[in-house]
């Protein structure tokens, strides 16, 4: 197959940024969308021009890694797929194909595709862990957990934090990744003991990231690769609720 | 005043605030229609009704709490809009909806910013009118004008699409969702927002194609 890219292409994060247009030929239906990439860099290499870079890792859909809005839209057009399960056969033979970087203030374009993520890693840090002893994993069974709370709980887990939700919000909020976090460890017994300073740390750290507000586009669920739904964006305004109305005092706590 | 300064700051705690604001608006707007059937009855009857009103000892309180609701909710949500346009400075070159957005939600600046036009415009008509000893006959007035009753339509159709999106989406804000009511909250959301606009945009429709209630 052959394609068509009109890629963004940065040098740095202070650089202006501008789209160009490359051919790729010889593109087998099978190869996945990073598969696509790497073919084209090979080529400008062989040619001794910049190859385009772009986030990637584990190729498989689970570490969270690899980015792009394809013609649009976070990890391209299908549903609960990452951009490195994204296979060519999905296109056109001769589509143009655009593809851009994650947009948003909170996450700074590095160069070309690649986007600074780590206003998520500040978000964790400020409230996404639960303290507990390393070391010496207790027996599985010695805290209950209810099957349907286990179920909510893993499929909030299933977040590999890849941003595509904030990617694919009009308003570049962060509220599926942060929602999916909060909901997690609200789920579980282990999460209790943080719970509300948790959830009123996190919303502040997100905010002062600088994403934007919510307004239930829902166009988050529909990007995120894993299927995360609103559902837990509902659970993070009960939780931030319930923390800021009663529990105004754990805001500060914990802190040293 | 600080502890208004406290809700702004918070994305979720506005949130909240400009849908608690939305919500009690909307049940403002219920009233508001039921009492502007009273116009299909008559000059006496709809007259009868606002002299009512007009002598109710709560009303001034009813007034300064409805104005500070409309001010909360349109100040608070577009302080949010703009910190949107805010988080994403540069833009994609086209996106491509994946399935989350509706007409409503989609169009949610552009519905506020024309109801805001037409509160103005109607408060100005009506509340604020010079002479508001009949007021049949001042509403009968604007419904015979062609563009008045044109724009009001049109402004019905923003609230109509406005607040498909709004109810709920106020719902999802307080917190409530699940899978088996959900799929009903919205279904209701569209069809309150539609009966609701149609009510309202009945009633000047009707005045100018048949001169009103003899
Ligand atoms: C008059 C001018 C108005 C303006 C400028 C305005 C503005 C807005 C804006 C910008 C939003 C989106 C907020 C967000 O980003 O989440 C919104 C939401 C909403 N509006 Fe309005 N609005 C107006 C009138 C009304 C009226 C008359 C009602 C009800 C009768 C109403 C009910 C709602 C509701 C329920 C929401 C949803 C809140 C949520 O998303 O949780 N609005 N409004
Ligand atoms: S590269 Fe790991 S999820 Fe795509």
């Amino acid at each position: 197959m052959n394609f068509t890219l009109k890629i963004w292409r940065q040098k740095s994060a202070k650089a202006a940024g501008r789209f160009v247009f490359y051919q790729v030929s010889g593109v087998s239906a099978d190869m996945s969308f990073l598969e696509m990439l790497d073919l084209l860099n090979e080529g400008l290499i062989a040619k001794g021009e910049e190859p385009v870079a772009f986030d990637h890792d584990c190729r498989e859909g689970i570490c969270g890694m690899c980015s792009l809005v394809i013609n649009g839209q976070a990890h391209g057009p299908d549903k609960n797929t990452t951009t490195c399960q994204l296979y060519m056969r999905r296109f056109k033979n001769g589509d143009t194909i655009i593809v851009e970087p994650f947009r948003a203030r909170a996450f700074p374009t590095l160069r070309d595709l690649t986007v600074d993520r780590s206003a998520f890693d500040r978000i964790m840090a400020a409230g996404g862990f639960i303290s507990t002893n390393t070391g010496s994993a207790p027996e599985a069974n010695s805290v209950p957990v209810s099957k349907p709370k286990a179920d909510a709980a893993m499929d909030a887990a299933a977040c590999i934090g890849c941003g595509a939700c904030v990617a694919a919000c009009p308003n570049a909020a962060a509220m599926l990744f942060v929602a999916a976090k909060v909901s997690h460890m609200a789920l579980l017994p282990q999460g209790q003991p943080e719970r509300e300073r948790r959830v009123l740390a996190m919303r502040k750290a997100m905010d002062e990231e600088g994403f934007g507000n919510c307004s239930n586009e829902y166009e988050c669920e529909a990007a995120c690769p894993k299927g995360i739904s609103v559902s837990n964006i509902a659970r993070l305004n009960r939780e931030y609720a319930r923390a800021a109305l009663f529990f105004p005092d754990h805001a500060e706590s914990g802190k040293s | 005043m600080r502890c208004l300064v406290d809700l702004l700051e918070s994305s979720i705690a506005k949130k909240i605030s400009v849908a608690l604001a939305g919500i009690l608006l909307v049940g403002f707007l219920a009233v508001h229609l039921a009492g502007n059937l009273f116009l299909l009855a008559g000059p006496q009857a709809f007259n009868g009704y606002a002299e009512h009103l007009a002598n109710n000892p709560l009303l001034p309180a009813a007034e300064i709490l409805l104005a500070a609701l409309f001010l909360w909710h349109i100040a608070a949500a577009l302080v949010a809009r703009a910190q949107n346009r805010k988080a994403r400075p540069h833009g994609y070159q086209g996106q491509r909806a994946k399935g989350g957005r509706t007409w409503g939600s989609r169009s949610m600046t552009a519905t506020a910013l024309l109801l805001l036009a037409f509160l103005i415009v109607h408060l100005k008509s009506f509340r604020f009118a010079p002479d508001r000893s009949d007021l049949y006959a001042l509403v009968m007035k604007d419904f015979q004008n062609k563009y008045y009753v044109g724009f009001y339509v049109l402004a019905m159709g923003a609230l109509a699409l406005h607040l498909s999106h709004g109810i709920q989406s106020a719902f999802q804000t307080f917190g409530v969702n699940h899978p088996r009511y959900t799929p009903w909250i919205k279904r209701a959301s569209v069809a309150a927002a539609v009966l609701l606009a149609a009510g309202f945009a009945f009633l000047p429709v009707w005045a100018l194609v048949t001169g009103g209630a003899r």
